[in-house]
């Protein structure tokens, strides 16, 4: 029988309170990171999809990884 | 209250913004023309109408009022809250959505599981629009009341007759184009309390010093990431699983008013493009909305209400003129968020119901005629229910709350229908309707329980993760049960599962 404690600890998940926060703060980053391996991936076709000429601004992979970059700094300060 | 240059400013904003509006009304000419803007939009308009149709005149005071009481820690709903789902929607979900030719994404459900799934989505979007509406009217303008000197149905009928004019008559191109002003006059708006502030207060060191200095409860006011047992209401987990993960995601992508945007865009490039752009612009939107919580915290410190840091900062750093155009960028924001609203409820509306269950074959100009009636329809509606909002105080939490009921089960059938080919039509539909009753049900235990079953004062962080991960077990256990759908019915719907010219689907590495 599941006791209710372990039910409001399973939803407020108190199982992760031993994780410290800078351990947490870097869990954040890493997921940047992951998010921006994840963007060099994707092929070339899929990224100029649509445009006639393709000219190096047309690169989203640069300007997702120029956001990134933007939010990664931020977490990194604050 | 204002000076006399402040309303030449307010109202040169107000008939610059008609104006502007009423112009782009003469490209409308179809159905088509007024939902998609004939699919004619560029990247850098929509990136920039994503932007302010999802800040309202509210989040200027209640995100500083925040900042004052909690810190930065508000800023993770703009940062965590939009760039990866973004990302995520730019290439993944909205190429699929622009190629499918949609226009809600309720159809996009129906194309992928059935018509109950479709229904399910588009009609509780459409209640919660409409809801919705008389609630943002009715706190905006009793907002606004002390800070303008209007009283509430002044400020209510002003917005309803200028959006209501550019909205029937421009749909959704006049939307976006006078949503690009309005991103202009809230930053500059914006911008102008934030420098004034940091002048006033001594440069950001300044800033910093003095809260910190504050003592014991303000440590933390300038940490993104809290503790578990914080004392805010955002604990990492919370943001992480609840926020990131599914409110973000189902914001950015299962929300029609954010997305139908994107389906407007020129190509799919343009649609790909203009997330990115939201995104980019997305990352000033905490700058703008929050750092003015935490000037007034080192300017007026000891405010009883949070929500009155705004206001008071106003009060004591604007001269007249700065404070019109601060005015100006409040009612750009609700007028953004107010159109946005109208004209995607407006789509799900001629689209989803009309014409898939009342009248099916009827001419373009009918529909066209049918999205008007329906814009002028819900304005009177937000009109007639403003008023009633007084009569439920906490209404306006309680419509916000209303949306984590159903984000989380929307999103879940929307990943696994794009990633998953196994998943069926009744498993989506188990999926939806499984999730928001489990939503339903964390808050009823948590009300009968006296708030004991979060540890969270307000807990639709984890009821969004909660009945997402409800939403995703459903699907995939009914689904396992259920007959599959063939690969040519799923072609196009389904990411790596691609139509070729002669109909037939293969696999593909991308769409």
């Amino acid at each position: 029988m599941l006791s209710f404690d372990w039910f409001k600890s399973l939803l407020n998940f108190h199982w992760l309170a031993g994780v410290p926060l800078a351990v947490a703060q870097a869990l954040f980053l890493v997921l940047f990171v992951v998010i921006g391996l994840l963007v060099l991936t994707i092929p070339r076709s899929h990224i100029y999809e649509g445009v006639e000429r393709p000219r190096w601004w047309h690169n989203l992979k640069l300007w997702a990884l120029g956001v990134l970059l933007m939010i990664f700094v931020t977490y990194c300060l604050f | 209250m204002l000076h006399g240059i402040d309303y030449f400013v307010v109202i040169t904003y107000l008939v610059g913004i008609m104006v502007l509006g009423l112009y782009f009304a003469r490209f409308v000419r179809s159905a088509d023309d007024f939902f998609l803007s004939g699919r004619s939009l560029p990247f850098w308009a929509i990136g920039m109408s994503i932007v302010v149709s999802d800040i309202g005149a509210m989040d200027f005071v209640a995100v500083s009022g925040q900042a004052y009481r909690y810190g930065i820690a508000v800023g993770n709903f703009d940062w965590l809250g939009s760039v990866p789902a973004m990302l995520l929607a730019a290439f993944i979900f909205i190429p699929y959505f622009w190629k499918a030719g949609l226009y809600t994404i309720p159809e996009y459900l129906g194309r992928r599981y059935n018509d109950y799934v479709r229904t399910v989505a588009s009609l509780t979007w459409i209640i919660f629009f409409a809801f919705d509406l008389g609630v943002i009217f009715w706190a905006t303008a009793v907002m606004l009341q002390p800070l303008m000197g209007w009283p509430p149905w002044f400020s209510i009928l002003l917005t309803v007759v200028v959006v209501g004019l550019y909205t029937y008559f421009g749909g959704l191109i006049a939307d976006v184009m006078t949503d690009v002003v309005q991103m202009i006059i809230m930053f500059v708006g914006g911008a102008t309390v934030v420098f004034l502030g940091l002048y006033h207060v001594g440069g950001w060191h300044a800033l910093v010093e003095k809260i910190t200095a504050m003592g014991q409860g303000y440590e933390s006011h300038f940490k993104l990431i809290q503790p578990t047992d914080t004392n805010t209401p955002y604990p990492w987990t919370g943001i992480l699983f609840g926020l990131t993960f599914v409110m973000a995601n189902a914001y950015m992508i299962g929300n029609q008013a954010i997305v139908q945007r994107c389906l407007a865009a020129k190509n799919v490039w343009h649609a790909k493009a203009s997330m990115i752009t939201g995104a980019f612009f997305k990352m000033f939107i905490p700058i703008l909305i929050l750092f003015p919580g935490l000037i007034a915290l080192a300017v007026h410190p000891g405010l009883e209400d949070g929500d009155q840091a705004m206001p008071t900062l106003i009060r004591s750093l604007l001269p007249p003129g700065l404070s019109g155009l601060l005015f100006a960028a409040f009612l750009a924001s609700l007028m953004s968020n107010v159109d946005s609203i109208v004209n995607s409820t407006a789509t799900l509306w001629t689209k989803d119901i009309y014409q898939k269950f009342i009248r099916k074959d009827a001419s373009d100009r009918h529909y066209l005629a049918v999205g008007r009636y329906a814009t002028a329809v819900l304005l009177i509606f937000g009109v007639i229910t403003a008023p009633v909002s007084n009569l439920f105080p906490g209404i306006y939490v309680a419509i916000q709350t209303f949306l984590s009921f159903f984000q989380g089960p929307v999103f879940s059938v929307l990943l696994l229908g794009m990633f998953w080919r196994r998943a069926t039509q009744w498993g989506g539909l188990a999926g939806v309707t499984g999730g928001i009753a489990v939503s339903a049900l964390l808050y009823l235990l948590d009300y009968l329980l006296e708030g004991r079953l979060f540890a969270i004062e307000d807990p639709f962080l984890y009821v969004s993760w909660w009945s997402f991960v409800a939403g995703v077990l459903l699907t995939v256990v009914v689904s396992l049960m259920t007959r599959p759908h063939p690969d040519d019915r799923l072609s196009g719907l389904v990411y790596g599962l691609r139509r070729d010219h002669t109909g037939d689907s293969h696999e593909a590495v991308t769409c």
